[in-house]
């Protein structure tokens, strides 16, 4: 007899062994915490905009000098524009997150459900590089600004000669890259672990549809 | 209304449970993780409920949710000691309707399906509560015919795993 036909007729019988739940068991079970991957997504992806949100917005409330520097830049359109950029930016991900959370649904057949929690995984992952993207080009544009208004860096740049200004733009690039680098291992690293044992089911069901 | 919900949930439950026991029982290795899972189960199951219809048996309904939150939603927790093995305590297979040599099978069958991964486990699962290839396509979101052959290899796959 085939293993898995004797196996189905042990499957099939009234397994008393198992630890009945009784009723009042269910409803306390129903008010436990959940420790689902879907939710613990989300608390990172919340997690993340808020950091990046206070990142860029709490300097300007925290120091005065700052506050009065900012309020300076915003006679520049350029800087206006961007700001205005960065809400609608992180609106527009707050709500395609949002869309792709009520998405997920674990009445979904099971390739769709690790599709649509991969796809929220992709929102938070494009929501991050974009940050550090913007990162890594506002280091150099903040060098530029700080040498066109500030006088006094202004005449130590102007002072400099060629391989000293070469030097500090370098420097600056490479820390900055470094920075990038190191924070963008970090959330690799993160969701890596995190989503390591749905990647591989999910690759193991698409193979099979290839 | 919400008490009415629960109090009908509550009920379904407890006569289907052994849907979910049996989910647990092929991706968990002892009981705790058995216990813990079945609570995720639970917990998914209930916070779906509001969208069950009903116009799928409240059985169907439990094998999606059941198999969507043990390959997928599910995340082994860290904290939990592991403990005693499985088949001595908590699912002793009955002496009673097997001789010695098939209770051993048996065993050794469960523990070959334990070593094959999430998805395979989810086609044994279903081939075992009877499901034809149609449902087995629609649950994990694959074709009929890659259903049918993804079966075989498992079977041969558990082969190996026998008969190394």
């Amino acid at each position: 007899m085939d293993e898995l036909d004797l196996l189905k007729q042990d499957w099939n019988k009234d397994h008393s062994d198992y630890k009945n739940y009784e009723a009042p068991e269910i409803y306390s079970l129903l008010h436990k915490k959940s420790s689902s991957i879907v939710k613990t997504l989300f608390y990172i992806s919340v997690a993340e905009l808020v950091f990046w949100v206070l990142i860029s917005y709490v300097p300007y409330f925290c120091s005065d000098s700052m506050k009065q520097r900012l309020e300076e830049s915003y006679e520049n359109p350029w800087f206006v524009g961007l700001t205005v950029l960065g809400f609608v930016v992180i609106a527009v991900f707050v709500y395609l997150l949002y869309s792709s959370y009520k998405s997920i649904s674990t009445t979904d057949n099971v390739r769709r459900l690790m599709k649509r929690i991969l796809r929220t995984r992709k929102v938070i992952k494009y929501y991050v590089l974009y940050n550090l993207i913007m990162i890594f080009i506002s280091v150099p544009l903040s060098l530029y600004f700080e040498f066109e208004q500030n006088p006094v860096f202004h005449d130590e740049v102007e002072h400099m000669n060629n391989t000293q200004m070469m030097i500090l733009l370098g420097v600056t690039i490479v820390v900055t890259a470094i920075l990038v680098g190191l924070i963008w291992l970090f959330y690799r690293l993160l969701y890596g672990i995190l989503l390591k044992r749905l990647n591989r089911n999910y690759e193991e069901l698409k193979r099979f549809e290839v | 209304m919400n008490k009415e919900l629960e109090h009908s949930f509550v009920e379904q439950l407890q006569k289907h449970q052994n849907i979910v026991h049996k989910v647990c029982r092929l991706y968990t290795d002892n009981a705790d993780a058995h216990n813990d899972l079945f609570q995720e189960i639970t917990i998914q199951l209930w916070r779906a409920y509001p969208k069950f219809r009903g116009d799928s048996k409240f059985s169907t309904w439990m094998y999606r949710v059941g198999l969507n939150t043990a390959i997928t939603l599910y995340r082994k927790s860290k904290r939990r000691v592991k403990t005693q093995a499985f088949d001595s305590v908590q699912f002793k297979i009955k002496a009673d309707a097997y001789d010695d040599t098939e209770e051993e099978q048996l065993k050794l069958m469960y523990n070959a399906i334990r070593q094959l991964n999430d998805i395979d486990k989810a086609l044994v699962f279903l081939y075992l509560e009877d499901k034809n290839y149609k449902e087995i396509s629609e649950t994990l979101g694959i074709s009929e015919v890659n259903a049918r052959v993804k079966m075989n290899r498992v079977k041969k796959k558990l082969k190996t795993i026998l008969n190394p």
